[in-house]
């Protein structure tokens, strides 16, 4: 055993201990680490949008180096502060709809891309697909998947016919997939207690390496 | 019969408890559980693998904070160890402002294991806001968008970066991401834009997402959670590009054994529900 002498490392297995607390019940350690995150969280978010965002991309360019083309995005960043004067409620429509049609015009075709095309030329059963059996069989079983499933959020027409045990076998290949996240998700959870415990064990404790 | 009643009303704190302890104790007295290396995470591993000091070199880029410290960590020390050993130049930089703290902590790790120079062997670009403006600009000039590395060095002066100018002088991309912004932006705006190379590492909540993409080729390959991260290890220590401490490998066996005790709970409580029922 080789216990930690600095003294963040105690700190933050204090405050690791105050969470884990909650476990047992809510008390008054597990509510000051609570509020303290809080409280860090919101100085240290608002340190970084100065340093990273306000300073760097405004106040230097247009007050240090006498970028005069700045003056446009800092008139569009006091439109924002519209919102607070009833009579200037409307100026903040400008920035949003820039922000809007600029993040639409660059994200839309990226979308269409990643997601539409190359997302259904991966379901296509193509040839190649097949040159081991294994393969071919699971290009089978995602396109059966993939139909199934769409035909399960296919609302315009009466669930009979083929229709209701299409949509039925969509419901199994939705529940396998909120499975494997439920799954995912559990590993995930138990990872982070790992984490904390690999802490307070080692670099605390000093009982692993 | 007694029992299975009871089945439904074990104590929550019962299984806090059975949980923490199942974890805990492989933590102190390892089992040893065997780890299987997935297709998707040794594509990964053979693509990095296969380039080597002449080759262009790998961008990773670290989009997570340290709440995901235990599941992305070791996946960025298992992968510069291999970049480090087999001499392939490396470029750091976050999409997270905690990703900075987060590599300069790996970076000093890794500075006792390894002699590399700083702006020769790797170079860390640090934190950008924006991050859309970011990774299209990065595919026109990088040194447009960091101008400047995290040591407020300009990255001109850097013999690393001189030779790369966008994407095409990067032989892989690798994102180690928590949330947005991480993979999808990558995906969305170096992959789809740019046709990028991308790998990626993410924690085991969005890992169910990533596949889609690994079936269509669009990325590389891929390391999910603490899992993945320990698969990645297996591979370098198998290589012999390391024996520094593999903190991923190390919670295997707390991982498994915490599956295992979750899946006796549920299945218990499912015993305990049914046979609640029939009593009615």
């Amino acid at each position: 055993m080789n216990i930690s002498p600095d003294p963040w490392v105690w700190l933050a297995a204090f405050l690791t201990l105050c969470v884990f607390s909650f476990l047992y019940k809510d008390n008054i350690l597990y509510r000051f680490a609570e509020h303290l995150f809080v409280g860090v969280s919101a100085g240290y978010l608002v340190a970084l949008t100065w340093h990273n965002q306000i300073r760097p991309n405004l106040i230097v360019p247009l007050f240090v180096e006498g970028n005069l083309l700045y003056i446009i995005p800092l008139i569009f960043a006091l439109c924002y502060f519209g919102r607070f004067v009833p009579r200037l409620n409307h100026l903040i429509r400008l920035p949003i709809a820039y922000v809007l049609g600029w993040g639409s015009g660059v994200a839309i075709p990226a979308f269409f891309q990643r997601d539409i095309l190359r997302q259904t030329q991966g379901t296509l059963l193509v040839p190649d697909a097949f040159a081991r059996w294994d393969s071919g069989l699971w290009a089978v079983i995602i396109l059966v998947g993939v139909i199934s499933t769409l035909i399960y959020f296919f609302f315009s027409r009466e669930r009979k016919g083929i229709i209701k045990p299409t949509a039925n076998l969509g419901i199994i290949f939705i529940m396998l997939g909120f499975g494997a996240s439920f799954g995912y998700t559990v590993m995930a959870r138990i990872s982070l207690l790992i984490g904390r415990l690999q802490f307070l064990l080692g670099d605390w404790l000093g009982i692993i390496r | 019969m007694r029992f299975l009643s009871y089945l439904t009303k074990i104590p929550r704190r019962f299984i806090f408890l059975a949980i923490a302890l199942a974890v805990a104790i492989p933590l102190v007295i390892p089992i040893g559980i065997p780890v299987n290396v997935m297709p998707q995470s040794k594509r990964l591993f053979e693509a990095v693998d296969s380039l080597n000091s002449e080759s262009k070199p790998i961008l990773i880029s670290c989009d997570f904070d340290p709440q995901s410290l235990p599941e992305l960590y070791p996946m960025l020390m298992a992968i510069t160890r291999q970049c480090y050993a087999k001499n392939i130049k490396v470029i750091l930089m976050a999409l997270w402002p905690q990703g900075t703290g987060m590599v300069e902590m790996a970076l000093d790790e890794l500075s006792t294991e390894f002699t590399k120079e700083y702006g020769v062997d790797y170079a860390f670009l640090g934190y950008k806001f924006g991050v859309a403006a970011v990774l299209l600009g990065m595919g026109e000039n990088i040194s447009g968008v960091f101008p400047v590395d995290y040591y407020g060095t300009p990255v001109d002066s850097l013999p690393l970066l001189r030779s790369v100018r966008n994407y095409k002088d990067i032989s892989l991309i690798i994102t180690l991401s928590t949330g947005d912004p991480g993979w999808r932006q990558w995906l969305l705006y170096a992959q789809s834009r740019y046709r990028a190379r991308l790998g990626v590492g993410v924690t085991a909540v969005s890992a169910a997402d990533v596949y889609p993409y690994v079936e269509t080729k669009q990325v590389t390959g891929f390391l999910a959670g603490m899992k993945g991260a320990s698969e990645y290890e297996n591979l370098v220590q198998e290589k012999g590009y390391s024996t520094g401490i593999f903190r991923a490998t190390q919670g295997m066996d707390a991982q498994s054994l915490g599956h295992l005790l979750i899946m006796i709970f549920i299945i218990l409580g499912n015993v305990g529900y049914f046979y609640a029922r029939r009593q009615k």
